[in-house]
C-alpha cells in the first residue's frame, strides 16, 4: 500500500499558515474529496494532477531503462522508442522543464480507493503483461512476475504439486504485486503475506537489480530485515518486479468444512477456540449474509458463514476434522459440500470477483476473533444508518486475531468513502485491542509513537531512494 | 574523548557502584563472545571494554546512552553472549552494556496470548514461565540457556518451532528500544496491526544491536500443546538423514522441530559422558499435538522413514536428546574452545551441503560434528561446529573454516548468518546491490554510530589515526582465508578426542 507520499503531502499541508486553522482531520477530508471549496488552487492542482504515459512492462530492462531515464542518469534517446512515440513521451513529461518524475505502479484491482496524491505527471507502470510464474523442480517455492494473478498461482501451484497458502480474504482478482503496490488482503491462518515472501527482485532507484531478502531462504542473519520492514510499502522505496514466494507440498489429504452460526456470540467464542486449535488448517475464512450471498449466490446465505481448509495425514484428517468440529461447537449447520470460493474455475472466480469489487471497501479492522461477531452487528447497524447495506468478510489467524474488511452497498464516490470510513473508525475506537488500517485511518493517526515511526520510515526513503525516482515525495 | 576516570564516576552516579566493573578479570569476560577468538586479535581492535555497566531499567539505558554523548565512548549491548561473530564484543573498549540484569517478565496477557519481556531474560526462563501458564512460545533459539531475548531478536535466530509456529519475526509483535539519542521508541503500534501502522519491528530483527538498544519485546504465544513427543531415526549417512528431513517438507508434515545430527557429535559427547547415545547419525523429529495426533504423526514419520531407510531408536535416546536439547556444545570442554558456523542453506539442497560441511571439516583436518534443522518449507539451518584450541597458535586457524563454510552456502543459494565483527565481509554477498540500502538504515537510525559502531556495514579497528581506523571488509576475508590455507597445510588432525581420531583414522 503506497502511503508516504500520501503521509507526507498531509504533513506539510498542516504546516502551511493558511491552512493551518483548518484541523487536520477537515484538511484530510478536503484533500480527500478533492474539496475546492477548502482548498486553495495549487493544492487542488497537485491532486489533479496524474501521471501522463502509461507503460505496459513486457521486460524488468525497460523499467532499469526508464528508471535510469527519470533519474537523469539517461536521456530519453536511450529509451530506443519510434519517432512518434519519442515525441509523444516527450513532450507528456514535458521533458526539459526543471522538475523532477517519478515512477509508480498501478495496482491490477485496488480493493478500497485510490491514492490522495497522485503521481505527478510522471510515469505509470502496467505491470498485467508480466505476469509469467516460474516454479521450482525440486522445492516448493515460485518466482512470481508482479503481474502474475493469484488465481493463477494458485492453480498452477496445485497443478505442480505445491500450496499456496495465503488466499485473499476479499476475493477480487488481484495480482501478486497488489499485495506489495495495492491494498491485497493475502493472508492464511498461519501468517500474512509477509511470512511466505523470501524476497523481492526489484529495480534500485538507480536503475540496478537489486534483491531485497532471498529467492530459496529466509532473511535471518542478514542485517536488517528490511525486506519485511518494507513490504507493505515496497514499491516507495524500489520498484519491485518479482516475488519470490514459499510455498507449502500440497497436501495429499485435504478438505474444506463449511459450518453456519445463527448469533453473533457463538460466532465470536467457536474463532476464539478454532485459533487455538492447533495444525492443519490453511486458512479461515468468515462471511456475514450480505458479503456470503455475494460470494456464493446459489447457496442460501446463512447469518454467519464460516469456512476453512484442513489438510492432515490420510488417518489424521478425521481426529483433526473431529478436533474443529469440537472447537466449532455452538455451530447451526456443517457441510463438507459448500465449494470454497478460491478453488472454483478461473472463470467463475473472476465473475465472483466482479461482483465483490462492485460494493464499497474502506480498508482493514484487525479485531481480537472474540469480538468479531459483535463487530460485524455494529458494522451491519451502522451500515442500516447509512443507507448503505453493509457486510464484512474475515479472516482469522492463529494469533487470535480476525481480520475484518466491511463492505458497503453504495456508490463509490469520494465523500461517501469517507463518511463510511470514518463511522467504521467510529466503530473501531470503542472496540478494544482493534486497529483500523486503511490508508486514512494512517493519516488520521496522530499518536506521537506512530508520527514518530512514519517519520523515520520517511527518512529511510529519502535516503534509500535520495534520486526521488520511485513514487517521490511532494510537497504542498 | 572524555577522562576514564571521569567517565567511571559519572557511570557510578547513574547505576551505583555494584553495576559498574572495570576490572581486568570481569572486563576479559566481556571480550570474546561464544566463539573463540585467538589472542591475535587483539592486534586489531580493543576488545576489553572500558567499563561494564548492568542497567536495571529502560530509563537506566536511556542514562547511559546520553552519558555516552559527554564521554563520547562507544556503546556495544550484550545479551547472554552466546553469538559467534563477535556482534557482542567491543572494538574499541568504550562502555558494554550487559543486559542480563534486565531479567523480568513483565507480564503474560492471556486473552491477547502475548508476553512482555524485558531484554535479559534468558529463552529457557521466558519457556518456563510462559509454559506454566499455559502458554508456549511459538519458536525458541537453539542455545535457550543462555541466549537472552534481546539477544536473539538481534541476531534474528533460528531454533526450535519455526516449521510451525513461523520465524522469530513472526513471533515478535512489538519492540521497546532506546535509540541513539536516547529516547524511548514503540516499534509497533499497540494493537496488533498486522504490518501496517508504521511498523518498525522488523528493522530490529538482525540489527546486531547497531539500531538501538532492545529494552522489552512482547512476543505472541500459542497454548501449550497437549503433547509433545520427540522420536529418532538412525541413517546410514548424515545425507540420508538430511533427504529425510527434506521428505518431512515433502509430505506436507509440519513437525515442531527436525533436526539431524551427525555421529561425530556422540563421539564427542561420549568422551565426556559413557552414558550418551552410541554414535549414529540420527534424526531428531518432535512432535505436538492431542494424544492422537501426537500418535499419528509419528506413525506418518516412521512410514516416512521407512522410506528412506531409516531405523527408528529406541525412546529413550529421543527422551535423553530432547532434554538435553538446549546444550548443545559441551565438546568445547574437550578442546578448550569450539566455534561454530552458522548458515541458512536452500532445503532442497541440504543433503549436498550437509556433505560438503563433511568434506571441508576434513579437508581442513578439523574435529567436528554437523547439525541441520529445518526452519521452513524452503529454507534449512545448517550449523557445523568444530572444535578448537585458541591457546595453541595453530587453534585460530579453524576459524577459516566458518569462512569457507559460508562461501559454501552462498554457492547453494543460501546465505551464512551474522556479520558482527568477523563476517562483514559477506554483506555484499548477501545484499549485492541493494547493500547500500541495507546501509541507509544505519545512516537513518544512529547517524554519528554510536551504538555498535564499526560493525554489521564496516570493520573499525582500534587504531584512530586515519587510514587505518578501518579496514576493508574484503580485508577480513583474506585473512580467514589464510586462516584455511594454513589449517590445510597443517601436516596433522586435531588431537581432542582418541575415539575420534581413530574414526577418521588418525
Amino acid at each position: 500500500m503506497g502511503l508516504l507520499r500520501d503521509w507526507n503531502y498531509v504533513e506539510r499541508a498542516v504546516q502551511i499558515p493558511a491552512l493551518s486553522e483548518v484541523i487536520r482531520e477537515a484538511l484530510i477530508r478536503a484533500l480527500f474529496v478533492r474539496d475546492d471549496r477548502v482548498l486553495p488552487a495549487d493544492l487542488i492542482g497537485d491532486l489533479n494532477r496524474v501521471p501522463r504515459v502509461t507503460v505496459k512492462v513486457k521486460d524488468d530492462g525497460e523499467v532499469r531503462k526508464l528508471v535510469r531515464v527519470l533519474n537523469g542518469e539517461e536521456s530519453t534517446v536511450s529509451l530506443g522508442l519510434n519517432a512518434e512515440d519519442y515525441h509523444y513521451f516527450r513532450t507528456q513529461l514535458g521533458v526539459g522543464r526543471t522538475r523532477e518524475f517519478g515512477l509508480v505502479p498501478r495496482p491490477r484491482a485496488l480493493l478500497t480507493y485510490d491514492w490522495i496524491v497522485p503521481e505527478q505527471r510522471g510515469v505509470q507502470l502496467d505491470f498485467s503483461a508480466y505476469g509469467a510464474i516460474e516454479f521450482a523442480g525440486d522445492g516448493h517455492r515460485a518466482i512470481a512476475q508482479v503481474g502474475a494473478t493469484w488465481k493463477q498461482l494458485y492453480d498452477d501451484a496445485l497443478s505442480k504439486g505445491h500450496a499456496v497458502p495465503f488466499v485473499p480474504t476479499v476475493p477480487l482478482d488481484f495480482a501478486v504485486g497488489d499485495g506489495l503496490f495495492g491494498d491485497a488482503p493475502f493472508a492464511s491462518f498461519r501468517g500474512d503475506f509477509g511470512t511466505y515472501v523470501n524476497g523481492l527482485r526489484t529495480i534500485s532507484p538507480y536503475g540496478h537489480r537489486a534483491r531485497i531478502g532471498f529467492e530459496e531462504v529466509a532473511n535471518n542473519g542478514t542485517a536488517y530485515d528490511l525486506l519485511h520492514a518494507t513490504l507493505p510499502l515496497a514499491a516507495e522505496f524500489f520498484v519491485p518486479v518479482e516475488v519470490a514466494l514459499r510455498l507449502e507440498a500440497k497436501p495429499a489429504n485435504r478438505k474444506t468444512l463449511t459450518y453456519s452460526f445463527e448469533d453473533g456470540p457463538k460466532l465470536s467464542a467457536a474463532l476464539d477456540r478454532l485459533s487455538r486449535s492447533g495444525p492443519g488448517i490453511g486458512w479461515v475464512h468468515v462471511t456475514d449474509a450480505v458479503a456470503a450471498k455475494t460470494l456464493r449466490p446459489a447457496v442460501p446465505p446463512e447469518a454467519f458463514t464460516v469456512q476453512l481448509s484442513l489438510a492432515a495425514t490420510a488417518t489424521g484428517l478425521a481426529a483433526r476434522e473431529k478436533a474443529v468440529d469440537a472447537a466449532m461447537a455452538g455451530f447451526k449447520s456443517k457441510g463438507a459440500e459448500t465449494p470454497s470460493p478460491f478453488e472454483v474455475p478461473a472463470a467463475a472466480y473472476r465473475k465472483t470477483a466482479e461482483a465483490v469489487g462492485r460494493s464499497v471497501f474502506v480498508g482493514e479492522v484487525r479485531i481480537p476473533a472474540k469480538l468479531l461477531g459483535d463487530f460485524i452487528g455494529k458494522v451491519r447497524a451502522f451500515g442500516d444508518q447509512s443507507s448503505a447495506r453493509a457486510g464484512v468478510y474475515a479472516s482469522l489467524r492463529d494469533t487470535g486475531i480476525a481480520s475484518a474488511f466491511p463492505s458497503f452497498a453504495a456508490p463509490k464516490d469520494r465523500d461517501k468513502v469517507y463518511d463510511l470510513s470514518k463511522g467504521v473508525r467510529t466503530i473501531v475506537s470503542g472496540t478494544p485491542g482493534a486497529a483500523f488500517t486503511s490508508r486514512l485511518a494512517h493519516l488520521w493517526e496522530e499518536e506521537p509513537g506512530f508520527l514518530r515511526r512514519m517519520a523515520l520510515l520517511r527518512s529511510l526513503k529519502l535516503e534509500i531512494d535520495a534520486a526521488h525516482v520511485v513514487q517521490p515525495l511532494i510537497a504542498p | 574523548m572524555a577522562n576514564l576516570d571521569y567517565a567511571y564516576r559519572r557511570l557510578l552516579n547513574t547505576l551505583g557502584p555494584e553495576r559498574v566493573a572495570r576490572s581486568e578479570f570481569e572486563r576479559m569476560v566481556y571480550s570474546h563472545d561464544f566463539a573463540s577468538v585467538p589472542k591475535i586479535a587483539l592486534l586489531q581492535w580493543r576488545l576489553y571494554p572500558d567499563f561494564v555497566a548492568l542497567p536495571k531499567t529502560s530509563e537506566e539505558v536511556s542514562a547511559l546512552v546520553k552519558l555516552s554523548d559527554e564521554s563520547l565512548l562507544p556503546i556495544t549491548p550484550r545479551g547472554g553472549g552466546t553469538g559467534w561473530y563477535g556482534g557482542s564484543v567491543p572494538n574499541r573498549g568504550g562502555v558494554l552494556f550487559d543486559m542480563r540484569r534486565m531479567n523480568r517478565v513483565v507480564g503474560l496477557d492471556p486473552d491477547g496470548r502475548t508476553v512482555t519481556a524485558e531484554a535479559g531474560v534468558t529463552w529457557k526462563e521466558l519457556e518456563d514461565h510462559v509454559e506454566s501458564k499455559g502458554f508456549a512460545l511459538r519458536t525458541v533459539p537453539l542455545n535457550a540457556i543462555g541466549s537472552t531475548v534481546g539477544g536473539a531478536i538481534n541476531s534474528a535466530s533460528v531454533g526450535f518451532g519455526g516449521l510451525r509456529g513461523g520465524s522469530l519475526r513472526d513471533s515478535v509483535a512489538n519492540l521497546e528500544v532506546i535509540l541513539p539519542d536516547g529516547s524511548l521508541l514503540k516499534t509497533a503500534a499497540a494493537a496488533d496491526a498486522g504490518g501496517q501502522l508504521a511498523d518498525l519491528t522488523p528493522l530490529f530483527l538482525g540489527a546486531e544491536g547497531t539500531l538501538g538498544i532492545i529494552t522489552k519485546a512482547v512476543l505472541r504465544l500459542v497454548p501449550k500443546p497437549e503433547v509433545t513427543k520427540p522420536v529418532t531415526y538412525g541413517f546410514a549417512e548424515p545425507a540420508a538423514a538430511a533427504r529425510y528431513l527434506k521428505g518431512i517438507v515433502d509430505a506436507g508434515l509440519a513437525p515442531y522441530h527436525a533436526a539431524l545430527i551427525d555421529r561425530d557429535h556422540f563421539v564427542f559427547e561420549r568422551a565426556l559422558r559413557p552414558d550418551s547415545p552410541d554414535p549414529v547419525d540420527l534424526a531428531l523429529v518432535a512432535v505436538q499435538g492431542s494424544k492422537d495426533e501426537v500418535s499419528d504423526q509419528e506413525k506418518t514419520l516412521d512410514a516416512l522413514a521407512k522410506e528412506y531407510s531409516g531405523t527408528k531408536l529406541p525412546p529413550t535416546v529421543g527422551e535423553g536428546l530432547w532434554r538435553e536439547r538446549y546444550n548443545n556444545y559441551s565438546a568445547r570442554r574437550l578442546s578448550r574452545g569450539l566455534t561454530i558456523s552458522y548458515n541458512l542453506v536452500p532445503l532442497r539442497r541440504l543433503p549436498e551441503a550437509v556433505e560438503t560441511a563433511l568434506r571441508l571439516r576434513d579437508k581442513l583436518k578439523l574435529n567436528g560434528s554437523v547439525q541441520a534443522h529445518l526452519v521452513d518449507t524452503t529454507t534449512a539451518a545448517l550449523q557445523p561446529y568444530v572444535l578448537m584450541d585458541d591457546t595453541k597458535p595453530s587453534g585460530g586457524t579453524a576459524l577459516g573454516f566458518v569462512k569457507r563454510m559460508g562461501d559454501a552456502a552462498f554457492k547453494l543459494g543460501g546465505h551464512s548468518m551474522g556479520l558482527g565483527l568477523f563476517l562483514v565481509f559477506n554483506l555484499r554477498k548477501m545484499h549485492g546491490n541493494a547493500t547500500g540500502a541495507y546501509s541507509a538504515v544505519k545512516g537513518v537510525f544512529d547517524p554519528r554510530k554510536k551504538i555498535n559502531g564499526g560493525k554489521t556495514f564496516e570493520v573499525w579497528t582500534k587504531y584512530p589515526w586515519p587510514g587505518i581506523r578501518a579496514i576493508p571488509p574484503p580485508g577480513m576475508a583474506i585473512g580467514l582465508e589464510v586462516a584455511a590455507l594454513l589449517r590445510r597445510a597443517k601436516p596433522t588432525r586435531d588431537r581432542f578426542v582418541r575415539t575420534y581420531e581413530a574414526s577418521k583414522g588418525g
